[in-house]
């Protein structure tokens, strides 16, 4: 069961892929977002999406690969604003 | 022939940070900023006499206040101005034997040679191009400060519609609104974290790019040496196919290799020329948006495919972080340097000037296709020399659709053309050979004699 957050996460990733990635797809974590099409310019201004609706700062300083599925992406900023 | 234009608006503003950028470029470089200028043609398209094409031309001026700027240093810091109306002085010429678009061509990159006086000029010259009285093409050079090459291909774009005379919708973004916008809170904030993240590198990165100490330089210090490789390209497409990542980062991986084992260090840190059109609001804006990015590689102990993976991730971290104020990189850079004893220098650099990051008409080939016998078609040449443009190392992925075109401007005083060429062809021979086996980084240094 896909939880709200991250539905709110594949429809932003839908928003910045031009919608050349669907919800779905970004949902569905059979890939990672690279290697459904995510640009790099692309999964950056997710990231700045991100911290815009979210008031988060992510930190990009780790493993990356950690942000690079939806479910992740999700775990990870829910525990950024768990820690506010 | 006079081109006069007219637009919606004058004003004056901020330098935006890509225009703070190229205008501490400029004033360093001096007598050798030509470097920065930027040569486009545009093609007449279709039967078009030359009053409706001055008219094309003057139009483009009219949509893009950053084509109508000039620059200026004042008491508060640089600004740009924009003149509301004005006119621009354009040449005509013949086209010569090599045809219309190489005539244009050979134009364009003469006009470049010239710097701008960026406070009186407008940022463009043009020539027209044409066959008795019919015009073909546009000869143009363009001032860095006013654009970058995803500019021209921003006005490429809509030259067609320019030329027929359609109505377009005015652009909602001009170089004032950025500016503006870089002046709020949560620009200024992601400003000061790009600048966290650089000063974290150059408080240990080495002084130096290279630990040899410099030679004699040639008489021309700095010079390009290019290579047109339709190995390379194809190559890079299908690493970057196998391992889901960009073929920007293949070749950047390729490159970074090379310097690090050329320079005899586990870390390669070069600076990653970056388009920086993350916000949607500048991918419709014509003016230079492109900044630096700092990207640091430590070379895996495993072999070419884990480094292609590292170089990806530290690319992204790379473009992250190449959104920030010029003015206070410096300052930091010099506080940097108060404490090291001097700054350390961070002169190596890549840029991928293919706004797509594509090469659209690449030969068709079987997938699994040797490509050992294309590489005998390789070849290599010296395309330029400057006295001072300062790098040391400096790769280019040119924007030829149809092979990889890199090239390489070195500081003769640490490297020599043959390193140069040298150091081409590894990136070639490394990209082909990743085809067929995992190449360990070990192997890498035979590829590179440094001569």
């Amino acid at each position: 069961m896909k939880n709200d957050l991250e539905h709110r996460l594949a429809d932003l990733v839908a928003a910045v892929s031009g919608g050349e990635i669907s919800p779905e797809d970004a949902l569905s974590g059979d890939h990672s977002l690279a290697a459904l099409g995510l640009s790099s310019l692309a999964w950056i201004r997710l990231i700045d999406t991100i911290e815009e609706t979210f008031g988060v700062d992510v930190d990009l300083g780790g493993d990356l690969s950690a942000l690079d599925r939806v479910d992740a992406l999700a775990a990870h900023v829910s525990g950024l604003l768990d820690s506010r | 022939m006079k081109v006069p234009f007219s637009g919606t608006r004058e004003g004056e503003a901020p330098l935006t940070w890509g225009q703070r950028l190229m205008w501490r470029a400029v004033h360093l470089m001096g007598p050798s900023q030509s470097f920065l200028n930027c040569p486009w043609v545009l093609p007449v398209y279709g039967k078009r006499d030359l009053s409706s094409v001055l008219n094309a031309l003057g139009r483009m001026l009219e949509r893009h206040e950053g084509l109508r700027t000039t620059f200026h240093d004042t008491p508060h810091g640089p600004v740009q101005r924009v003149a509301r109306s004005g006119e621009l002085t354009v040449e005509l010429a013949q086209a010569g034997p090599e045809g219309p678009l190489g005539t244009a061509n050979r134009i364009a990159a003469e006009l470049g040679t010239t710097v701008f006086a960026h406070g009186e000029d407008l940022p463009l010259r043009c020539v027209v191009v044409l066959s008795g009285d019919r015009p073909r093409a546009l000869a143009l050079v363009f001032s860095h400060l006013a654009v970058d090459y995803q500019a021209l291909s921003l006005l490429s774009a809509e030259w067609r519609a320019l030329l027929r005379g359609d109505d377009l919708p005015p652009p909602e973004w001009q170089p004032m609104e950025q500016a503006a916008l870089e002046g709020e809170e949560s620009f200024l904030e992601r400003s000061r974290r790009s600048i966290r993240y650089w000063r974290s590198v150059l408080e240990t990165v080495p002084l130096d790019v290279f630990d040899h100490p410099p030679g004699e330089p040639e008489e021309q210090r700095f010079i390009e040496v290019g290579m047109e490789s339709v190995a390379l390209a194809v190559a890079a497409e299908r690493l970057a196919e196998r391992l889901k990542i960009s073929t920007t980062s293949v070749v950047i991986a390729a490159c970074a290799t090379v310097l690090a084992v050329v320079s005899g260090r586990p870390r390669a840190v070069m600076q990653l020329v970056h388009s920086n059109r993350r916000d949607p609001r500048t991918q419709s804006l014509v003016a230079t948006v492109g900044q630096d990015g700092l990207l640091v590689l430590d070379l895996p102990d495993t072999g070419f495919t884990d480094t292609c993976l590292a170089t990806h991730r530290s690319a992204l971290l790379a473009y992250r972080n190449a959104h920030y104020d010029p003015f206070e990189m410096q300052a930091m850079r010099e506080e940097i340097g108060r404490i090291r004893g001097r700054e350390p220098d961070l002169d190596a650099f890549f840029n991928d000037r293919r706004g797509d990051g594509t090469w659209p008409n690449l030969p068709r080939l079987s997938p699994d296709q040797d490509l050992t016998p294309l590489t005998a078609k390789t070849h290599t040449y010296v395309t330029n020399a400057w006295p001072g443009v300062r790098f040391k190392v400096f790769f280019t992925l040119g924007t030829a659709p149809d092979t990889g075109q890199l090239s390489l401007i070195i500081d003769t005083a640490y490297l020599s053309r043959e390193t140069a060429r040298a150091m081409l062809l590894a990136v070639e021979t490394l990209l082909v050979r990743s085809l067929t086996q995992d190449v360990p980084i070990a192997a890498v240094r035979d590829l590179t004699p440094v001569t």
